[in-house]
């Protein structure tokens, strides 16, 4: 085997919480932090969005404090607070020797610069965005697939989350990752009407997470709360393994914890269905994302 | 004037009461400075992991501030006599006031929870697998003694 083909994909969850961070003794263990993902392949980083989980890891990688810098690349599903808010707090944006570049949906009314800009305008933070001293790009995604050092990054437009959120396929060395959040699948999956438009989009997902070494998906309602939550642009757990094990995923990762979900909450859902959902879902691994925890794909 | 006649009975009533009490010498209490309350005593953070063996008996390793190798070979702090366990299969590491696992390049692999992991902060009553190996991580906060 080629050095390359040996090479592991590590998948780190640097956040996994949905909404709002929620720090404190009971939510530890699977962490209180907003979303952030890393998926390192050799020397090539990509970084799932930006929410508060991103601190600790620009703190690791200032920590490595690499001789010639780091290239990181951050895809962002979409720009509401919870997948932003980490950036002002991200080390290597301050560091000379970092180049990054950041991606995100082109259907937006504002251009991606000027909505990131505002994050830190001085009304909201007292640093602004000109005193990142890394070389930052920002691009806003085209159709053609991204390739970098060996992986490639394939994206789709997920349409049933207010203003809309972007998914990721990431492939290297004959795997895929696939990062997608914050999305409503009950409404495409379970609609009232089963209609033309609902079965395309079906299709379309189904395809895009067909196989998946690891999917890392929305799941931030039990089926009990989705009932009060419905059109607020997130999956129930429920949906999520069924859809998942129809795409024939091997590993699941249910990702975007509610605030409300202690580590309790969620190690007593895990105790009294755990049985059921390794009889229904023979085939996939199914946990729910942690924080600190790192897997190879 | 009725609220006022109805405080002053009040606090007739609080002063007969506060009289009382001191007759028996249980409601008066001595004042401390707050300096005394600076005083903090030293604490310890302790960690362990509990290996299960064969019969449910038990062995229970603390865990330092250092490194700690898992494996097969007599170099590892923990050894484990298995042919399915790498000979360095594993490492726990305190870093950051917070333990993590982290896989060593084994062959079958780290399990955490049941998940196949590379690294993982540890956490209270996580039950790590390492080839067929149980083993229960506990951790606590206690006063260091003096």
């Amino acid at each position: 085997m080629s050095p390359a083909s040996q090479a592991k994909t590590l998948v780190t969850f640097w956040g996994t919480r949905g909404s709002i961070s929620t720090p404190g003794r009971t939510t530890e263990k699977y962490g209180g932090n907003t979303p952030c993902v890393g998926v390192r392949y050799q020397d090539t980083h990509l970084i799932f969005d930006a929410g508060t989980g991103i601190r600790n890891l620009g703190l690791e990688l200032t920590e490595e404090n690499t001789p010639e810098g780091c290239s990181l690349h951050l895809f962002l599903s979409h720009t509401h607070w919870d997948h932003i808010q980490g950036l002002p707090f991200f080390q290597p944006a301050y560091r000379k020797d970092t180049n990054l570049t950041i991606y995100g949906s082109p259907r937006k009314e504002r251009f991606l610069a000027s909505i990131l800009e505002g994050l830190m305008d001085f009304e909201y933070f007292p640093v602004g965005m000109s005193s990142f001293s890394a070389d930052i790009t920002i691009r806003e995604i085209s159709r053609a697939p991204i390739e970098l050092g060996g992986l490639r990054v394939d994206w789709q437009e997920q349409v049933y989350h207010p203003g809309g959120s972007v998914r990721y396929r990431v492939s290297a060395n004959r795997k895929k990752i696939i990062y997608a959040t914050d999305v409503e699948l009950n409404h495409i999956f379970q609609p009232a009407g089963s209609s033309q438009e609902h079965k395309a989009l079906a299709q379309d997902y189904l395809e895009f997470i067909s196989r998946a070494d690891l999917l890392i998906a929305d799941g931030q309602y039990t089926d009990e709360e989705y009932g009060g939550k419905v059109g607020w642009g997130h999956t129930s757990i429920e949906l999520l393994l069924d859809v998942a094990a129809q795409a024939q995923v091997k590993q699941l990762a249910v990702f975007h914890h509610d605030p409300q979900h202690s580590d309790t909450f969620l190690d007593e859902l895990w105790m009294r269905n755990r049985s059921r959902y390794h009889a229904a879902h023979k085939e996939m691994d199914i946990f729910w994302a942690r924080e600190g925890l790192t897997l190879a794909v | 004037m009725t609220k006022e006649t109805e405080k002053t009975v009040w606090r007739d009533k609080a002063d007969k009461e506060s009289a009382r009490d001191n007759e028996f010498g249980y409601s008066t209490t001595a004042e401390l400075s707050r300096k005394a309350f600076r005083g903090e005593l030293p604490i310890k953070q302790r960690a362990c992991l509990e290996i299960i063996g064969a019969g449910g008996k038990s062995k229970v390793i603390e865990l330092g501030q250092g490194e700690l190798t898992i494996g097969r070979s007599p170099g590892c702090a923990i050894q484990l006599r298995r042919s399915i366990v790498s000979r360095s299969h594993a490492q726990v590491t305190f870093r950051n006031e917070e333990y993590h696992l982290e896989d060593l390049g084994s062959t079958n692999g780290t399990y955490v929870n049941g998940i196949k992991v590379e690294r993982c902060i540890l956490r209270n009553n996580d039950q790590i697998d390492i080839g067929g190996v149980k083993m229960l991580f506990s951790e606590q906060k206690s006063l260091q003694k003096l």
